[in-house]
């Protein structure tokens, strides 16, 4: 046998399988598209001229390693899928006398074929499409910037090597499979008798526990800040939840249904019945992946658009003041250069300051129970923690033009979250007399739902102020800080040069010295959630490939499966239009079952994502709704499309 | 009386591209009565298969009509068909063609179930057949968990369970060994005794030996025919043997 002989055949093989191969073709060819895309634009040179583009470099090569290791995963599993179906076809080449190094040769040569087409393809439309990526990228960063047409040498080689190794692994896989199985087993393949399948108690028992417990767990966190841990918890309770329930529970619901003979005897459910029970057993693992996989495409797609969508919320949350500047151990010194180069630098950018606020301030920590706060000296993440910052009654006076006198154990009150409504309140054992309880304080005024809980103790003077905290904390070493907050305005270029000398000036030259600026973090926030945004959907996208994938595979394997059953069905006395029935309840049931549970899944996350989505500041609940729901939808409208599609490949198998 | 009537059947295949033309049946006719016992014999490729499909209203004749105690198939509507098929005709097949997703019992209920009749009802008409066929222990095993015999004695139960008119079998021992054969063919014997009309398509002639008649197939005709009458099964083996040689060396009718 000559290698041009191999080479023909395997091509023939490969064309004559088309149906098998070319939607795993079509999906490595996404996949490899997806990864170039990636890869190219995170080592982009044109992205280090942007604000903030060390977290969004960090981002995106993350999103690469993300999408190589659910890539390799994916193609993977799609081709123990093609190895199976085509188990027949390689016994009767073994057969038919080629042995199994021939056998070895003519795979190998196959799957040659394959990673040229699909590296080839997926090259040449990831370096097409890079280039329009990278510009809805920089649109969604709403970042511009003039950009050549590049092609990155070190992405290319990078596809090409983790591909091929890809590739080479399934080859190893499939070839291991082969050298296993004699050629009887190979003949017979997927044929052989399936067993009906026991029921499990005790699994479906656990997955319930664990789903309930994952779902109660998800409904019941109020913290924001513990919040991220019980995701955690709680994706895994679901997860492995899923799992049981699919494998176990399902069965164990259609044995029960099997059991009630006068339900289970009626011409439409005793066929859909047993043959769910054995298309669970076959399909309940892969069910459950596409449940999972759903609902990651879901919670990725909801929050990344949400976030993207409200980050002018979350900035101004986050930013009461257009600039923060803060320094640590003020001293009257200080605090006078601080001023004078704010005044500085706006007369010379001509801007406009307002609203402004600068005053000293002592920081403590405490957890809260009644009317009683503890020093906290660890910062504990606790629905009990407040922050206390004490405010001199003179730096009141000058910040709000308010007179005002207190006794050494009279406080003004102010509370960033409702009021706190009493007449006293201690601290440490120090008992404090409350005379009045502010709206505001300065710029900050309160929230429904507030990250930390702030308190603002206005007191007598500094020494009271001293006296205070190091009662409260034992400690005679505390500092007093000093902040200043303000407004600006002038055109977009001044804001812009303003901002970043004052930047630059006060954290260089004055020591212990922060700035914050609204300004400057929205073009870092623009990265960052515009980051999330982009990554959300490119893996959103893989996801959803995957998805469509599993489920194809699915129904075409159990077209095969399911052909010689409705052929003895048809001989017994079933119609066609009876066996069309029974096939829609099954498909419709296994197609449906996963995204039933997503959407469950979801509407069940939904207190702890917005707890989550807290964390980021986003409080615009609204918002999120909406996207979750446009993110069904869309998700939904694909997934019936997908139906359709694969619904009709059944049929064409079946009949 | 007869109960199945078969006048000038004809059928015709044409190939895909409307080129050839295959003559599966030329020209048909016998009758059967109701009790009777009959076996179609012919080698491959003479429309033993073709024939058994339309008797079966699997397959449509080209011309020729089929009455079933005189009522006409071509007057049944494609959509009543299967439910014709079910509640008239009870089929066994070489391969046995059990679900293997079902146990025994669910096999046999399925063409009930699919009439739609109680369970209650289904039991009680399962338990003398289950008796009958010996299969009482084995109701509950999934067809994979049973022999050959077995698997073609829920079979039978499963044709005989809709009480039908006519009992079609395919090559019903084809993929039995001869003890099971044995069994078999002394179970249709036995049913055919108590009133049950058959038709058995088949090429062994021990099969055919057990039947009250056996038709000869050729050529898509009717070739000849042979009574059983008061002979022995060794002695109609005989007379099958024969005719089959003479069939095959190309011999003249013999009436």
């Amino acid at each position: 046998m000559t290698k041009s002989f191999y080479l023909k055949l395997a091509f023939s093989n490969v064309r004559k399988n088309a149906r098998l191969f070319a939607p795993y073709i079509l999906m490595n060819i996404g996949i490899i598209t997806m990864f170039y895309i990636m890869h190219a634009i995170s080592v982009n040179e044109g992205l280090n001229t942007m604000p903030g583009s060390d977290s969004l470099k960090f981002m995106l090569s993350f999103g690469t390693y993300v999408i190589a290791i659910f890539s390799a995963i994916f193609m993977f599993y799609t081709n123990s899928f093609l190895i199976k179906r085509r188990k027949k076809e390689i016994g009767l080449y073994n057969i038919l006398g080629m042995g199994k190094r021939h056998i070895g040769i003519m795979l190998l040569l196959e799957s040659m074929i394959i990673a040229v087409i699909c590296i080839g393809v997926g090259l040449i439309s990831g370096m097409v499409l890079s280039k329009l990526m990278y510009l809805i990228l920089l649109k969604i960063l709403s970042f511009s910037v003039t950009m050549g047409f590049t092609v990155s040498i070190s992405s290319i080689t990078l596809t090409i090597l983790f591909f091929s190794s890809v590739f080479f692994v399934t080859l190893i896989y499939n070839l291991g499979h082969i050298h296993l199985s004699n050629p009887i087993q190979l003949l017979k393949g997927s044929a052989v008798g399936e067993k009906e399948p026991k029921t499990k108690w005790i699994m479906t028992l656990l997955g319930l526990v664990a789903l309930g417990a994952g779902y109660f767990l998800a409904l019941t966190v109020e913290e924001p800040l513990q919040a991220l841990l019980v995701f955690f918890v709680a994706v895994i309770l679901v997860m492995i939840g899923t799992y049981f329930l699919f494998i176990a529970g399902s069965i164990a619901a259609l044995k029960l249904l099997k059991k009630n003979k006068a339900f289970y005897y009626k011409a439409n459910h005793f066929t859909s019945i047993s043959g769910m029970i054995y298309r669970m057993k076959q399909n309940a693992v892969g069910l459950a992946n596409i449940c999972i996989l759903s609902t990651a495409v879901l919670v990725t797609l909801s929050t990344t658009v949400s976030l993207y969508i409200g980050m002018e919320d979350v900035l101004n949350i986050q930013f009461p003041s257009d600039v923060y500047i803060r320094n640590y151990d003020a001293e009257a010194n200080d605090i006078k250069v601080i001023n004078d180069k704010v005044d500085l630098l706006a007369e010379k950018n001509n801007i406009k300051i307002t609203d402004r606020y600068g005053f000293k301030y002592m920081y403590i920590s405490t957890l809260k129970s009644d009317h009683q706060l503890k020093y906290d000296i660890q910062y504990d993440v606790s629905s009990k923690r407040v922050d206390i910052t004490f405010v001199t009654a003179s730096d009141y006076e000058q910040l709000s033009g308010e007179n005002l006198t207190l006794d050494p154990d009279q406080i003004v009150l102010f509370t960033n979250s409702e009021n706190y409504g009493f007449d006293q309140i201690k601290l440490e054992g120090q008992t404090l007399n409350i005379v009045n309880e502010l709206d505001h304080f300065g710029g900050i005024t309160k929230a429904s739902q507030p990250l930390n809980t702030e308190y603002y103790f206005i007191v007598k003077d500094e020494k009271t102020m001293i006296n205070l905290v190091e009662t409260a904390t034992k400690k005679s070493d505390r500092l007093i800080d000093y902040q200043l907050t303000f407004n600006n305005s002038g055109n977009n270029a001044d804001l812009s040069r303003f901002n970043q000398e004052l930047m630059s000036d006060l954290t260089s030259n004055i020591s212990s010295t922060s700035v914050r600026s609204k300004l400057l973090a929205k073009s870092d926030f623009f990265s960052v959630y515009g980051g999330f945004f982009f990554i959300g959907i490119f893996l959103g996208a893989l996801f959803l490939m995957a998805t469509v994938m599993i489920i194809y595979y699915k129904q075409i394997s159990e077209g095969y499966d399911d052909k010689i059953r409705f052929e003895i069905m048809q001989k017994v006395g079933m119609s066609m239009t009876e066996i069309k029935r029974t096939i829609k309840t099954q498909i419709v049931m296994v197609f449906f079952l996963p995204l039933l549970f997503a959407i469950i899944h979801i509407a069940f996350a939904f207190n702890v994502i917005t707890k989550l989505l807290f964390l980021f500041s986003f409080t615009n609940i609204p918002l999120f709704i909406v996207c979750t729901f446009a993110t069904i939808l869309a998700f939904g409208l694909i997934y019936l499309l997908v139906y359709f599609l694969t619904a009709r490949a059944y049929y064409r198998i079946v009949k | 009386m007869s109960l199945m009537e078969i006048n000038n059947l004809k059928k015709v295949y044409t190939t895909r591209f409307g080129g050839n033309q295959v003559v599966a049946l030329s020209n048909v006719t016998f009758s059967i009565e109701v009790g009777e016992y009959v076996a179609i014999m012919g080698e491959s490729g003479s429309g033993k298969t073709t024939l058994l499909n339309i008797l079966a209203s699997l397959d449509k004749p080209t011309s020729g009509e089929i009455l079933l105690n005189g009522n006409s198939f071509s007057s049944i509507k494609d959509g009543k068909l299967s439910a014709f098929r079910r509640d008239h005709l009870g089929f066994v097949f070489q391969d046995f063609n059990l679900l293997d997703n079902f146990n025994l019992q669910d096999n046999i209920f399925l063409p009930l179930v699919l009439a739609g009749t109680p369970y209650r009802e289904m039991e009680k008409r399962l338990k003398p057949i289950a008796k009958k066929l010996e299969i009482e222990d084995l109701l509950h095993k999934f067809p994979y968990e049973v022999s050959g015999g077995q698997k073609q004695r829920a079979a039978v139960a499963r044709a005989l369970i809709t009480n039908p008119e006519l009992i079609l079998a395919d090559e019903p021992t084809g993929a039995l060994d001869s003890k099971s054969t044995d069994h078999l063919l002394s179970l249709f014997s036995e049913i055919n005794n108590e009133g049950q009309t058959v038709l058995m398509v088949t090429h062994s002639v021990k099969a055919a030996s057990h039947a009250k008649r056996v038709l000869f197939i050729k050529d898509g005709e009717v070739f000849h025919q042979i009574y059983k009458g008061s002979m022995t099964n060794e002695l109609m083996y005989q007379k099958i043997t024969d005719t089959l040689t003479l069939l095959a060396t190309g011999g003249k009718r013999i009436d």
